[in-house]
């Protein structure tokens, strides 16, 4: 099972806010899941510091627009306009991301770069994997985060762009996907 | 199979059961196919457009070029991924989407542009085009009419379907459609190959048509990687079209196309033949080049031809009649980038196309940075007053192009 340990009164928290008289594109909204400054201490939970601007407007964007559902995101991108999208990215593409708390099996560190070349994924999101332009950043991601997207866009239920990444998945197998998520979770970010 | 037991239960499956043993067996993503083992370490990768758009006060326009005499302006931004145009009767501009899942309507009031969203929750509904009073959208698997649309932006009345099962298998690459009305009252569209280069299914790889009556599917043109754009010749009632060719056979092989269908059901090579006389490293083996129909023209490789328009509006000058404009994408699978521009093509009396020519430039700023461009043409509309619309996904703008007074 996926721990979705959640901040149930911050998501509360937020939507009272979001009915009062606040800003739809209020950062702080976004931290109470993601973490201070998008830096998550949730492993089922991304973080967004230092994510590329075109990534988080483009995820926003397909929570708003129903290609990507989820519980707590659909909601909360329910009310954002595009601008508002456009601001929250920029801010925090401009955070600094944390190094990980995740540290990767020796096992992982040794095959990780030979998988992450082998099933193109360095090809997209960079030599180190920090992500680019609408692809985003993979190091030091959260680990069970990474683990449930690879295993959605095996099985064709997470919507990406252009297809690219559901396609690149079928190749993967679930151990495929154990090491290059324990192989990621512990890269440095920077 | 480690046992009996497994090998039996995998056999009365079916053989995706069986590939689940052998994952080494499984087919690279759609858009690596084809990759030689030279290029494995390319960073080349595919653009995406900024789905919430980029506002036109913070892009460089002032790059943008065209030919001496004409002008071009911003007509409307704030059109999320803004693809395929059409023109309604009442002068409404249907705006479509490939990734996003909408249909916008742009209305021109008292000289400001308004954006509705009259379609929501679409599967990459690439494909508008508007005739007597009715919008068609093609879907990735289906082509849907909304008739009387203009009266009712506000809550259009729900589709009615006129074909359906398009993309049986949900293919991996190029799914989505461009639709044209043809002279004969028949819809137009492509169904593209499900990946770079790949042996296409009984109906991939195609122009097809069909009557929107009938709903029966009629092919109109085979051996067509993907073409994401079409007209009709204005006198000669011929249907034209763009197509691009396959990837990773390096910066300048082979060229992307302009096709003219001269004659019934013209197989023009893919995957066995690209460009009309190259034959392909793998699938073009024992084969020749001769046994297929000939582009009309080479546009440049991976220059990505999107949508093309024969220009028949009484703006520009009379030597731009019937002339053909192209909507480059511009490229992502060349070390050096080209195109991110409209090209003009010229006929002769023959109907032999010129080389593409500029006619709108400057979204190309750099051509080995990463992205290279700011903005990229998709589709164009000729508009009742002869000004020429383009649209660009990678913001969700709809530039003018018209004479400058």
């Amino acid at each position: 099972m996926i721990p979705a340990r959640i901040n149930a009164a911050a998501v509360a928290a937020a939507f009272l806010f979001l009915a009062g008289a606040g800003r739809a594109a209020d950062p702080n909204l976004c931290a109470a899941c993601h973490g201070e400054g998008g830096n998550s201490a949730n492993p089922a939970v991304p973080s967004i510091a230092q994510q590329p601007a075109q990534f988080i407007s483009t995820s926003l964007f397909m929570f708003r627009e129903g290609n990507r559902k989820d519980p707590q995101m659909s909601p909360m991108a329910a009310n954002l306009a595009n601008a508002d999208m456009n601001e929250l990215a920029k801010f925090f593409a401009e955070q600094k991301a944390a190094p990980p708390k995740h540290k990767s099996s020796a096992e992982s560190v040794e095959a990780g770069p030979g998988l992450a070349k082998k099933f193109n994924c360095s090809q997209c999101h960079g030599a180190k994997l920090l992500g680019q332009q609408h692809i985003p950043r993979l190091a030091g991601q959260q680990l069970e985060y990474l683990k449930v997207q690879l295993r959605a866009f095996k099985a064709g239920t997470r919507a990406d762009i252009d297809g690219n990444m559901t396609s690149a998945a079928q190749a993967l197998t679930d151990k495929d996907i154990e090491v290059l998520t324990d192989y990621l979770a512990g890269l440095s970010p920077q | 199979m480690k046992s009996p037991i497994s090998f039996a239960v995998a056999a009365a499956f079916s053989i995706s059961a069986l590939a689940q043993d052998k994952p080494a067996a499984a087919p690279p993503p759609s858009w690596q196919q084809g990759k030689p083992a030279a290029l494995a370490e390319s960073t080349l990768h595919p653009f995406a457009p900024h789905l919430t758009g980029r506002p036109a006060k913070e892009l460089p326009l002032d790059k943008l070029k065209v030919p001496a005499g004409f002008k071009v302006e911003v007509w409307a931004d704030g059109i999320p991924e803004a693809r395929s145009l059409a023109l309604g009767d009442k002068g409404t501009v249907f705006v479509s989407n490939r990734n996003a899942k909408n249909v916008y309507a742009v209305i021109d009031k008292d000289g400001k542009r308004e954006v509705k969203t009259i379609l929501k929750d679409q599967d990459s509904p690439n494909g508008i085009v508007f005739n007597k009073g009715t919008l068609y959208v093609a879907e990735r698997g289906r082509i849907t009419r909304y008739d009387g649309i203009e009266n009712q932006l506000d809550k259009p009345a729900e589709g009615k379907v006129i074909v359906d099962n398009l993309d049986p298998s949900r293919q991996a690459g190029h799914f989505w459609k461009y639709l044209a009305m043809g002279p004969d009252g028949k819809l137009y569209f492509n169904i593209g190959a499900p990946g770079n280069i790949v042996l296409p299914n009984y109906m991939q790889a195609s122009v097809m048509r069909v009557d929107p009556a009938k709903g029966v599917l009629e092919t109109v043109a085979l051996g067509v990687r993907n073409s994401v754009g079409m007209d009709f010749h204005p006198k000669t009632k011929e249907l034209w079209f763009t197509n691009h060719a396959r990837d990773w056979l390096g910066d300048d092989s082979p060229n992307d196309t302009l096709h003219r269908v001269a004659r019934p059901m013209p197989h023009f090579g893919y995957p066995f033949c690209h460009q009309g006389d190259t034959l392909d490293p793998e699938y073009g083996k024992n084969r020749s080049c001769a046994e297929f129909a000939k582009p009309a023209q080479k546009l440049g490789t991976h220059i990505a031809p999107l949508g093309m328009k024969f220009y028949t509006g009484k703006m520009f000058p009379a030597e731009y009649q019937n002339n053909i404009f192209i909507a480059m994408h511009g490229s992502w699978n060349r070390t050096t980038k080209q195109g991110y521009n409209v090209m003009r093509v010229k006929l002769d009396e023959k109907g032999n196309a010129s080389k593409p020519e500029p006619f709108l430039t400057g979204f190309l700023t750099d051509e080995k940075a990463d992205p290279p461009m700011w903005g990229r043409p998709v589709d164009l509309l000729v508009m009742r007053d002869g000004a020429l619309l383009v649209s660009d996904d990678y913001n969700g703008i709809l530039y003018r192009i018209s004479r400058a007074k």
